[in-house]
């Protein structure tokens, strides 16, 4: 029997960082990702309504748009479509709430879901997009933003209605 | 429906010449590499490869820079091989000789008042230097920007340093960790202790107590400020503020006294990028045991096999990881270092991320944004050629700021000040 040939480094290229070469990325495994099991697309004020209706005609996997209204101390939910909504029910299978709002009408909305969301260790997501009244009032936004900063764990000032398609996208919607 | 389509990861992560990011990139002045390879007039000419280009970098006889095609036009040779001498570089085969403008001076074997060689030109692209680096401009002279006015790069020579090193994959996966701030806490939470261009700074503390900040990702004029929000005292966040400026300079929010500092990654092709880091303080110059502990590869600087700019650390040793360190927390990943510790981890996902694989997260919201504006800004100059945003000098002039607001401030009102360049006045840090 020939003796063992003795080596400096006895890695195989695929047993150590080597592996990240061209040649061994061949090998990654390729099987399909799901998608995000059931993340929740909510307007918060009317400006939000037309961008989120506009959302929802696009081909998504699993994602839920919904209109919230203002609805004095409970916050009013409803799919896009019209039908009502429960906003515990809804959270129930939740993973992450995306909320879209162009003013500050939506504060209570974005306080109850943001609350609610933050009681269920549920993600948050706000996009403030600039709405129909934009030139009007130019404070809408800025408005929309100190609403949403204390529910959205991540926040998107100035984001156009492509943000929230690539935000939808990216998190496999 | 995916993540990021295959088509659009091939866009952004491909920047040789004629392809849409490779266009973009043309559009800046980008480091070409460090002065310090071009020592003196005369000195050996550095083989450069660029945006998928091979190049050499000269200095002539009378201290001028040229940046040409690396191979002679007589039978293309490599112009490394050439004497650089009296004013040009020769190429030894056959003694054909060129200035710092590509131009052909000198063709041996015509006669001596043939004007052969005034038809020879090579390519060639200006090289600048500004602060530590040597900086070019690969696109059409007919559209080239004023110079760059990055701080870092103009604050007197004693208050900055740069260094450089190789990374082994695509540019943008590495850039796009330069925007990830929720990073920083795990897997550099033990630079934050222990590394002496970290350690110290009280928003240290807010780092390490609040490991789940919010996220905010606004607009800029040259790119994106990207916010990063943590629990400070009753009624106050500490807010970190990264900025970004088109195509991939960025700066790490500051700590302390300590320097600023921040990263351009310039691709030199498809699979491997230059890491340019650097450190400067805008109002003192650095100390010596700052500057020592930069060259000796602390903070955001690496390591490097002597004579190299690739890191003693790097894949071939898996990055001299110690499972032991990794254990007790000394470093988080096992692998010591900032930058390596980033280039471990970039270089493991692949030559190239495919993207079409990924799971991406809300936190990941400034990256999601910076491929969009990437990929906008070069489609914009593709098809209408829209002039993209960071060209414009006036653009550079950002800082990153690290500061504790009331908690019913926007961070983008409350700083306005603070990301601008003001020359003389200290940076805006916890």
């Amino acid at each position: 029997m020939a003796p063992v040939e003795s080596r400096a480094d006895p890695a195989l290229p695929s047993s150590c960082a080597r592996a990240a070469t061209a040649a061994e990325a061949r090998h990654r495994i390729q099987r399909p990702i799901a998608p995000a099991r059931a993340p929740r697309v909510v307007a918060l004020d009317d400006g939000a309504v037309a961008v989120v209706r506009r959302m929802a005609r696009l081909p998504w996997a699993n994602a839920q748009f919904y209109a919230c209204e203002a609805g004095g101390e409970a916050v009013v939910l409803r799919r896009i479509e019209g039908r009502p909504a429960g906003l515990a029910d809804e959270l129930v299978a939740a993973d992450v709430v995306v909320m879209i709002a162009t003013d500050d009408r939506g504060a209570g909305g974005a306080h109850a879901i943001g609350t609610a969301c933050g009681q269920r260790g549920i993600m948050t997501a706000g996009l403030v997009v600039a709405g129909p009244d934009a030139g009007a009032d130019t404070h809408a936004a800025d408005r929309a933003v100190a609403a949403l900063r204390p529910h959205a764990r991540v926040l998107l000032p100035g984001a156009d209605e492509n943000d929230v398609v690539e935000l939808l996208r990216a998190l496999r919607a | 429906m995916l993540v990021l389509r295959q088509d659009i990861n091939e866009l952004l992560t491909r920047t040789g010449p004629g392809t849409p990011m490779g266009e973009l990139y043309r559009q800046y002045w980008i480091p070409a590499c460090l002065a310090e390879e071009l020592p003196e007039d005369d000195c050996a000419p550095v083989r450069i490869k660029l945006l998928s280009e091979r190049l050499i970098a000269f200095r002539d006889s009378a201290g001028r820079y040229g940046l040409i095609d690396e191979f002679c036009a007589h039978r293309g040779a490599s112009l490394w091989f050439g004497r650089n001498e009296e004013g040009g570089l020769r190429c030894p085969y056959h003694g054909w000789k060129y200035d710092v403008t590509g131009q052909c001076v000198e063709v041996p074997s015509e006669a001596d008042n043939s004007r052969f060689c005034r038809n020879v030109k090579l390519t060639a692209y200006p090289l600048v230097k500004i602060g530590d680096i040597l900086w070019t401009h690969m696109g059409d002279p007919a559209t080239r920007p004023p110079l760059p006015e990055f701080e870092f790069a103009l604050v007197p020579p004693e208050q900055t340093y740069t260094s450089k090193r190789l990374q082994q994959c695509n540019w943008l996966q590495a850039f796009e960790g330069g925007i990830d701030s929720s990073h920083v806490t795990f897997l550099h939470s033990g630079g934050l202790k222990n590394d002496p261009l970290f350690k110290g700074a009280k928003g240290n503390e807010y780092n390490q107590k609040d490991t789940k900040p919010f996220f905010e990702v606004a607009d800029s004029d040259g790119g994106l400020f990207v916010g990063a929000r943590r629990n400070a005292e009753e009624g106050t966040y500490y807010w970190r503020i990264t900025p970004w400026v088109m195509p991939s300079f960025t700066m790490v929010p500051p700590r302390g006294d300590h320097p600023i500092h921040g990263h351009f990654w310039i691709p030199i092709d498809d699979e491997n990028c230059w890491v340019y880091s650097f450190d400067y303080h805008p109002v003192r110059p650095l100390s010596a045991a700052e500057r020592q502990a930069m060259i000796d590869g602390h903070g955001v600087h690496s390591e490097n096999i002597p004579g190299t700019y690739r890191p003693v650390a790097n894949r071939d040793n898996d990055y001299l990881m110690d499972r032991e360190k990794q254990r007790t927390g000394e470093y988080y990943s096992g692998v010591k270092g900032i930058a390596i510790q980033d280039a471990s981890l970039q270089e493991s996902m692949g030559p190239i991320a495919d993207r079409t694989r990924e799971r991406l997260v809300p936190a990941d919201a400034g990256i999601i944004k910076a491929r969009q504006k990437l990929r906008k800004a070069a489609v914009a100059l593709r098809d209408h050629g829209t002039t993209p945003p960071g060209v414009d000098p006036a653009h550079h002039r950002v800082r990153s700021a690290a500061v504790v607001l009331p908690d019913a401030e926007s961070f983008l009102d409350a700083c306005s000040d603070d990301v601008r360049v003001r020359p003389g006045v200290p940076i805006a840090s916890v």
